[in-house]
Parts: structure tokens; sequence; C-alpha cells
């Protein structure tokens, strides 16, 4: 099933940080994500994404789950060669694409 | 109890939710976060060339129409709209209310974020490669507490840490405890993107989205805390949007990396036990906040001017095989620039790779596809090369290359640091409508 029929998410930054989050649509979906999305495999996702080792963070009590990439970003987001301004905002789809058991 | 509302979420957000949330007359303060990294840059460009310069250019566009509705229904007005210089966004506020007719309306300027003369004593996260044009310290709700209790009618800041624009307008009412300063806090930062925690860059597990016609009129929230830092977030009555758990939530843990250590300049706020719950048609009660404890050091934003300038260019295709004629040119321009360094140059398709490298594909048969080049240039002779590589391709490459554009960007690089909180001494200046 793909991540963002369990899931909503939204990703920003802070400096060269990344940080993504997903709120699962109920508890159940939570306990898949949370099962299914482990750091490795967010960092896959982000593969050729952007630099940098991925983190997770679980907030059972909220049903969500966070990660975050540090030097994500270097230099922050206006160094950036990407078309245009806040690439990041987007990224959080690499993590809504995915399909997981 | 006392009510906020967010008018604004950055420099360029909309006008009209301010003036909605101050003519409704709920708000106590309506507070306008209007300081991304990029306006306070500009803004210290600006005041470089002149001292008189340097708070926000869009000051009197946004306080225009909403100084009349805050004074007549009582709501003060707080924001950052100081930028690099809040002492004279004090001195054209007052200049603007005097054309208003408002008299006796006192405008208080927060003053002291800019820390640049303390650069040597800032513990920075990465080696400063380049020139500082600015170092600003994050400053906290008790910066602004005198000007709450002198009972200014605006406070206008520079960089001050988003949620203690909002926490500042609570705190007289909070019963003392670190839990409720943690909840008013949060309430600032569920507050401080406006729109984003009520539909805004917003889609649901099932795809859905609010209308074009309800995203066009969105209603920006406002919240009612209570002495114990609880609150209930909503939007005025009537208002389009969608203010629910997973909205909220989104909200809450945006940009904050770990949720058990959220670093603002009043408290390190923990949100893991925080409770959303939905008790109305766009309206959430939000308990249960944490802190633990006040950080030693305030965070520093530090803007490196780095030699040279971005190049960013496109050409596009349109027809059948507009994506292969775009990938087509992409490479020719990979033959043209291979002398660059590979790190200094990005070619990407706009459409198919740009953004997310194509980790999503699925987009074959594209109607139109642009390519695009970024590229570090020493100087604007070398971003002129650039931009004169990709038009050749109107010339000289596949056929059809069409609807160029190109920009120059300054090199800019943002980088974090840290601050004794004893060295930062933030004072006020008033300003008053005579």
């Amino acid at each position: 099933m793909r991540v963002g029929a369990l899931a909503v998410g939204r990703s920003g930054d802070k400096g060269s940080v990344l940080d993504l989050t997903l709120v699962a649509r109920d508890e159940a979906a939570y306990a898949r994500l949370a099962r299914a999305i482990t750091a490795e495999v967010a960092q896959r996702a982000l593969e050729g994404v952007c630099p940098g080792t991925v983190i997770r963070y679980e907030c059972p009590g909220l049903l969500a789950l966070k990660f975050v990439v540090a030097g994500a970003l270097p230099g922050g987001v206006y160094a950036s060669l990407r078309a245009g301004m806040h690439w990041q905002k987007a990224a959080i789809w690499a993590l809504l694409d995915l399909e997981i058991e | 109890m006392r009510t906020v509302g967010a008018g604004a979420g950055f420099a360029g957000d909309r006008i009209d939710p301010a003036v909605a949330l101050a003519t409704s007359g709920l708000c106590d303060a309506v507070v306008l976060e209007c300081l991304a990294e990029r306006t306070l840059v500009a803004a210290l460009r600006a005041r470089r060339a002149d001292s008189d310069a340097g708070a926000d250019p869009r000051l009197r566009r946004r306080l225009t129409p909403l100084l009349g509705p805050a004074r007549r229904s009582g709501s003060r007005i707080i924001s950052n709209l100081g930028a690099a210089n809040p002492a004279a966004a004090a001195r054209a506020i007052v200049a603007l209310a005097r054309e208003l007719g408002l008299s006796g309306l006192r405008v208080a300027a927060v003053v002291g974020d800019d820390v640049l003369p303390l650069a040597a004593e800032i513990a920075w996260t990465e080696k400063i490669e380049g020139t500082l044009l600015g170092a600003h310290a994050y400053l906290g709700a008790d910066a602004l507490a005198p000007a709450i209790e002198a009972g200014a009618d605006v406070i206008v800041t520079g960089r001050t840490a988003d949620s203690a624009l909002f926490a500042a307008e609570i705190v007289p009412i909070l019963d003392g405890r670190e839990t409720a300063l943690a909840g008013a806090l949060t309430v600032g930062h569920l507050l401080e993107c406006g729109g984003q925690v009520s539909g805004g860059n917003f889609e649901g597990p099932d795809g859905e989205s609010l209308s074009a016609a309800a995203l066009a009129s969105l209603g920006y929230p406002l919240a009612t805390v209570r002495p114990d830092g609880s609150a209930e977030l909503f939007l005025l009555e009537g208002a389009p949007g969608r203010l629910d758990r997973l909205t909220a939530t989104l909200q809450l843990l945006y940009e904050v990396h770990d949720p058990a250590r959220y670093i603002t300049p009043d408290l390190i706020l923990d949100f893991t036990g925080i409770r959303i719950e939905e008790t109305g048609r766009n309206r959430v009660r939000v308990s249960g906040a944490a802190a633990q404890g006040r950080p030693e050091a305030l965070k520093v934003s530090g803007f490196v001017e780095r030699p040279g300038m971005i190049a960013d260019v496109e050409i596009g295709f349109a027809g059948t095989g507009a994506e292969a004629r775009a990938r087509l040119a992409a490479d020719v321009l990979r033959h043209r620039l291979a002398d660059l360094p590979e790190e200094d140059v990005r070619i990407d398709l706009v459409g198919i790779d740009s953004i997310l490298a194509g980790r999503n594909a699925g987009n074959a048969g594209l109607a139109e596809c642009r390519v695009h080049v970024s590229a570090r240039c020493p100087d604007a002779e070398a971003a002129q090369a650039i931009e004169d590589e990709v038009y050749a391709l109107t010339l000289s490459g596949p056929a059809g290359g069409a609807g160029l554009r190109s920009e120059r960007r300054p090199r800019l690089d943002v980088v974090d640091g840290l601050i004794d909180r004893a060295r930062v001494t933030p004072s006020l200046v008033w300003e008053t409508v005579p």
C-alpha cells in the first residue's frame, strides 16, 4: 500500500537540516508505518535526492513519525543549485510514494 | 484567557487574513510572522546602503489596512516586521499611523537581536567561509514582556523566535508553571505558519484538498489560551479551512527535529505528551505540553556572503518528442559545460527530475519539458557565459528550444551558531503618535 494512503506528510528545513513528518490516519496505520519505514528505509528513499544520514523519531502519542537528515541542504536553502527555491518542501513525497506491506 | 490570531506566516503572505482577525474583535493580539532568513538578508543589505533602511519593505502595504481595525477592536499588533531595523520600523509605523489619524498610538521596538558586534563569541556549527553579513540571535518572549506590560499598541521586533511573538501576549495570564509557558509556546508554534495549520499546504490521506475557492479565502487560525497553557485553536465563523487532528499534528511537528527537545529561547519543549482533540468543526483542543528547562545558549543565524553568484537558467521544449529533445539539450550542455567543477553545476529536467531526482517516475509522454541549469560562478562574466550556453541552444541545439528564462542569485550561506544568553541584552525603543 502507498504510504500516502495511510498518512499525511510535510517536509521542511532548518539551516542545513531536512525535516520530514508523517502523521498516520489511525492507530493501525501508525503501527504499520512504524514497522515498515525504518530509518534505513527512509534513507534509501532519499538516496540521490540529498546527502546525509536519516534519524527517526517516534511519536506514538501523536501517531506520528519524524525523519531528520542533518547536512541534507549544504549551506542552507539559498545555496541550492536546484531549479528555483525550496525544493525541500516537496521532499516528503519521497516517503508518501513508498509502497509498504 | 487570552486570544491570539495568526495574521501572516511569512513576509509575502496575504494581507486580508490579518484584517479579518483584527476586525473580528476576538483577538487580544494579531501576530504577523514576516521574517524568513531571506527577508532578513535583503533587509541587512538595504541597511548597509542606508542606515535608516532595513525594516520590512512591505510594512506600509501590510499595516495600512490593519492599524485602524486593530485600534477599533483593541487588538494589539505584534510582528517581526522590524527585520534588520526595528527602531526604523517603529518610526515608519508612527508616520503611517499619523497619516491614518490614529493619534496616541504607542509603538515599541524590540532591539538587541543583532549580535554581529559579538561575532567572536559565537560558536558556529560550521566554518564561516566568506563575509559575515549579519548575525542575529533568536530572542524569546521575555524580550517583549516589558512592552506588553506597558500596554504597547504595536510591538515590532527583529529576529525573535516565532513562537515567542505569540507567547509574549499570553504570558501575563499564565499560572506561572513551566508547563503553562510550554503550552503558550506550543500555541505560538502551531500558529506561526498561518494557514498551514488550517488546510493550506495539506493533502489528506485520500488525496483530498480544499477547493480552489476555499484555498483562495483560507481562514487563518486563532487560539484561546487558558492559564494552564492549554488552548482551543479555531477559525473565524464561516471562514473556509480544515483544522483537525491531522492538520494540527503536522504543524505541531513541522521543522522541530527531535519532538522531545524542540529548542526555543524560552524553553526546551517536549511535544511527545501533547493531546490534540477535535472539539468541533475546525476546532481542536491542545494540551499536555511539557518542557525540559531553559536553554543556556541562544541560537544565532549567521548570513555569509560568498564571492560570485549562482546563474539559474532554463529553456523549454513543447510538442511531440518534447522530453527527448529536452534530454538531448541537457546532454549538449553537459558537453559544453564539462570544464566546470562537477559540484558547481546541476543540470536537470523540470517535469522529470529537478526536485526529487526522478524518484517518482511515471511521467512519460510529457507535453512540455524544461531543461534547468544552475551553476556557481565566480563573477558576472562567468554567469553570462552559462546563460549564453543555454540561449545558444535555440540556434545550435535540439529543435524548438523556447520559453527561456534566467536569473542570477548572490551566493549566500546560512550558518547556525550559539551565543551565551547573558551576552544578549534586548531593550525597547518607544515611538508615539502625537
